[in-house]
């Protein structure tokens, strides 16, 4: 319970409608009842002042659509909510820019920029998801592959410190060195170094033709799907193993892996590529709804007997972490070189906390980091319950380095304002 | 700022010890050795280092950080010192690090699709030894037959070719560092994701203050199955300014939309860059498309149309390599051709968005013929990043100081149209007080909290990017050194 004084504080930084007060939220283990809703910027600094003041510890949150990634929060008092941070504040269609604030959901931002010929770079799993949270994840969707990452569409940030200094770095200009790249550190830190209140993003021109293309592959799938992801007009190849792949395409025959392949850009080569694919492994048409099922899988929340994970591996080590996982539902993402597999943790979730419960959850964990080591990189469990990752790190074993996040986090956010202990290494 | 008084006995017991991690032979200290070591690119802003030290590997970096540490002297990592800001001078008696013996390339890796190199590899060898595999790097400042790897990382550098491929942050996936504690870590991994923050994004372009690049990572691309280059003559920069915007506007991304102005192509043809260009023209835009052939072709005639329609009188296309080469040479002899005019040249590199680039050129071109200065424009027009050039000579104090204050008008008008003031240079000691232009004390201070989480001592490459406030640059010529003095 937070005291009525603080209550008090709180309502003078945000206002009377950017304090909402509510039943328990049950969030990764804590039980937040209020939720701060800042109107602009000056009123977020405001926030984060009288939380630094007040000693309090808030979970950031967009959309609420990736919640369930990090570790469970050391400590959440209140839920800060960028929500009301909303609106496209410019879009330039000479320049290709736009200036978007944290709390705009994705799906705004796409359609405003499609009309004047320009898309974001951006590809959350969810038409809600938020800039912000895009952002503060910072993992890409899978148009990754012809998109980048998400750093790479940043080009400024206006950004809340935990103290409620408001900072930006960067700028409008799509080519700019002046000072240090701080965007860098803010996207992908899971809010836990400074609240994004609003970005310059770059875009991109809207492809002239764009494809969805499907392909039921025999025995090499993860072979065919690196080589077309080295197809120029390549924007999204999954290649889905044959546990996974009804759930991709319920008409796709049974028993065999199936890639799934958008190709965008100039027609005449996405032409050229989709006969490529077609003669190579004869990939044809596929329904729009293959894409949003390709992304409900990537977002599901497995329930309480499973987990998923993302792997990051070597590119050419993405057969050799699939084979560490054999047996799993998988999704391979070869141009993001990625893998993404569901794990099972016991089959009675009412046994949770029981031995045999907790064997299968660090038999997952095992698993996880066996696969990683196999393909040369990191394992993040994305989505887990809650019984899962008390006492693990969902993001694996400590990176080098960790003193140095360590270091940065003590000197963005001493007090553990923002998002305690749901980083890397409890950060 | 001179060294501190019994300062030489210390520097003698500090050589003592480098010698020892690296050889007699790898650490100059006689005057006459260091004198090179003064300044990069950036001629106007000097500063004595007290040694020179060449390491070998990681292990003999980490030592003489170490070694530095000890002593109490702070160190400055150094590629081949064709930065263009500063940002390899030594302030403060720093000792250089000079990495260009750590020239190897480790591995090429065409299946990963990367290179893994030590920080003194050449930009220009890269790109050559990962030919064979139909690889390339990607970040091609114009300095790419000398600057290293290292230097690149550093400086996040860029080129004519960012507009498609991004500049040199795009391109860095890990990193070995040698932090200012003399401790090594590994940052970053193959495949791009980052484990924790981004550290690989904050180090790229930090220029060398949060330590010192041993090992680098880098993403090759395949060398596009064709290149088309075209020149297109135009009556005035105004209308080759509006052939980039509808080239843009068309959804076209080329390789390279680089402008050349009047005053340039009077300079370069005047040369021995000589490219044969119509001394009457207004500006040349040069246009490079990359790609799949079968995209290419009808782009190259799209930006033809485009051109014609912006007022170009004269639009040609590259036959072969040899007239690529000319095309080029009206762009990267710019520099030499400048350059001939005077002992020193000052390059600029704001950026401003592209749709202002006319305006913003005229008061650029205004401001340097106030300063009665040689002054000429060629800049990489899609990215809006500017390069007036400035030919001068620095041992004359009064055109120095028209240098420096047409310098800060160009810096303010560009700011004021909405840019930055780098966009590939770094800011180095060139531009420290001209931070608080696009920052305030707020964002500075987050700047601070990154390089004290990685060098709380100020002992890597101090001095550099942040502002100086109270001081100034003295840029008397007879001033041995590079000097400050406090303002009243």
């Amino acid at each position: 319970m937070i005291p009525q004084a603080a209550l008090a504080r709180l309502r003078e930084a945000v206002g009377a409608e950017g304090l909402l007060e509510h039943a328990p939220l049950e969030l990764e283990g804590a039980r937040p009842e209020l939720t701060l809703a800042p109107a602009d910027g000056p009123a977020l600094g405001r926030a984060l002042g009288a939380l630094s003041e007040l000693g309090l510890a808030a979970l950031v949150r967009g959309a609420g659509t990736q919640l369930a990634l990090g570790n469970p929060p050391r400590r959440a008092d209140l839920v800060l909510s960028t929500a009301r941070l909303r609106g496209i504040e410019v879009l330039d269609a000479e320049e290709g820019v736009a200036r978007v604030r944290a709390g705009t959901p994705l799906s705004e931002l796409r359609e405003a920029a499609a009309a004047c010929g320009w898309e974001p770079p951006l590809d959350p799993l969810r038409p809600e998801a938020t800039l912000g949270g895009v952002l503060a994840a910072g993992t890409p969707g899978p148009r990754g592959l012809g998109f980048g990452r998400p750093r790479d569409a940043v080009l400024g940030l206006d950004t809340a410190l935990a103290s409620g200094e408001r900072t930006r770095c960067g700028g409008r200009v799509v080519k700019n060195v002046t000072g240090y790249d701080l965007a860098k550190l803010y996207v992908g830190s899971l809010g836990t170094l400074a609240v994004i209140e609003a970005a310059w993003l770059r875009l991109r021109p809207r492809p002239e033709e764009t494809r969805l293309l499907v392909a039921s592959l025999a025995s090499k799938g993860v072979a065919a799907g690196t080589e077309a992801a080295r197809l120029p007009s390549a924007r999204i190849v999954a290649v889905a193993n044959a546990l996974l792949a009804p759930r991709l395409d319920p008409a796709a025959p049974a028993g065999h892996p199936l890639a799934l392949i958008e190709l965008a850009g100039d027609a005449s080569v996405v032409a050229a590529d989709a006969r490529e694919l077609a003669s190579r492994l004869g990939a044809a048409s596929g329904a729009p709804d293959t894409l949003e099922r390709l992304r409900e899988g990537l977002s599901d929340l497995p329930g309480e007997a499973a987990l998923r994970a993302r792997l990051d591996v070597r590119p050419s080590r993405l057969a050799a972490c699939a084979a560490a996982l054999v047996g799993a539902p998988l999704l391979l993402q070869p141009g993001l070189a990625s893998v993404h597999v569901w794990l099972p943790l016991g089959e009675d979730p009412q046994a949770a906390g029981g031995p045999g419960a907790a064997d299968a959850v660090a038999r997952a964990f095992d698993r996880l980091a066996e696969a990683a080591r196999a393909g040369g990189g990191r394992f993040v469990v994305e989505a887990a319950p809650l019984r899962a990752k008390l006492g693990r790190d969902v993001f694996g074993e400590a990176p080098e380095g960790l003193a140095l996040m360590q270091a940065l986090k003590q000197r963005f956010d001493p007090q553990g304002v923002l998002n305690p202990g749901r980083f890397v290494g409890g950060i | 700022m001179s060294a501190a008084p019994g300062a030489k006995a210390s520097s003698a017991a500090l050589i003592a010890s480098l010698r020892a991690i690296v050889g007699a032979g790898g650490v100059l200290a006689r005057p006459e050795e260091l004198l090179v070591y003064e300044c990069d690119g950036l001629t106007h802003h000097r500063g004595q280092p007290s040694a020179v030290v060449l390491p070998r590997e990681t292990a003999e970096v980490a030592a003489v950080v170490r070694a530095c540490n000890a002593a109490g002297v702070p160190f400055v990592p150094r590629g081949a010192g064709t930065g263009l800001s500063g940002g390899a001078v030594a302030l403060e008696g720093a000792v250089v690090i000079e990495c260009q013996r750590m020239n190897r390339v480790l591995e090429i890796d065409p299946e990963d699709r990367v290179a893994v190199v030590q920080p003194g590899v050449v930009n220009a060898d890269l790109s050559k030894a990962a030919a064979p595999h139909g690889l390339l790097f990607a970040p091609d400042p114009s300095s790419q037959q000398a600057c290293t790897v290292g230097g690149n990382v550093a400086e996040n550098s860029g080129g004519p070719h960012t507009l498609k491929y991004g500049t040199t942050t795009n391109h860095v996936l890990a990193l070995e560092l040698v932090l200012p504690s003399g401790e090594v870590v590994r940052l970053g991994s193959r495949g791009g994701a980052p484990a924790g923050y981004d550290l690989v994004g904050a180090v790229v372009g930090s220029e060398g203050t949060l330590g010192i690049v041993t090992e680098a990572t880098v993403r090759l691309v395949p060398i596009p199955e064709a290149v088309e280059t075209l020149l297109g003559i135009f009556p005035d920069v105004v209308s080759a300014c509006r052939a980039v915007g509808g080239i843009i506007r068309a959804g076209l991304v080329p390789a390279a939309l680089e402008i050349v102005d009047r005053r340039t192509i009077a300079a370069v043809e005047a040369s021995v860059y000589a490219a044969g260009l119509p001394l009457d023209a207004g500006a040349v835009l040069l246009v490079e498309l990359d790609g799949p052939r079968v995209a290419v072709t009808g782009q190259v005639e799209r930006v033809r149309a485009l051109a014609s329609e912006a007022g170009a009188t004269r639009v040609e296309v590259a036959r072969d390599a040899a007239e690529r080469q000319r095309f080029w040479r009206a762009r990267k002899g710019a520099f030499g051709a400048m350059g001939r005019l005077a002992p020193d040249l000052y390059v600029h590199d704001a950026v401003v968005p592209r749709t202002k680039l006319p305006e913003v050129l005229a008061r650029v071109c205004e401001i340097g013929d106030r300063h009665g200065l040689r002054l000429s424009n060629v800049f990489h027009a899609g990215d809006g990043n500017l390069h007036p050039n400035i030919s001068f000579d620095r041992r004359d104090p009064d055109e120095m100081r028209r240098v420096l204050a047409a310098g800060e008008e160009i810096l303010r008008t560009c700011v004021e149209a909405g840019g930055v003031i780098s966009g590939e240079h770094g800011i180095g000691t060139e531009k420290q007080d001209f931070m608080g232009l696009l920052f305030g004390e707020a964002d500075l201070d987050a700047m601070r909290r990154l390089r004290d989480a990685f060098d709380p001592g100020h002992v890597c490459n101090p001095g550099k990017i942040f502002p100086t406030t109270r001081f100034c640059v003295e840029s008397d010529p007879k001033a041995r050194g590079y000097e400050r003095v406090e303002l009243a």
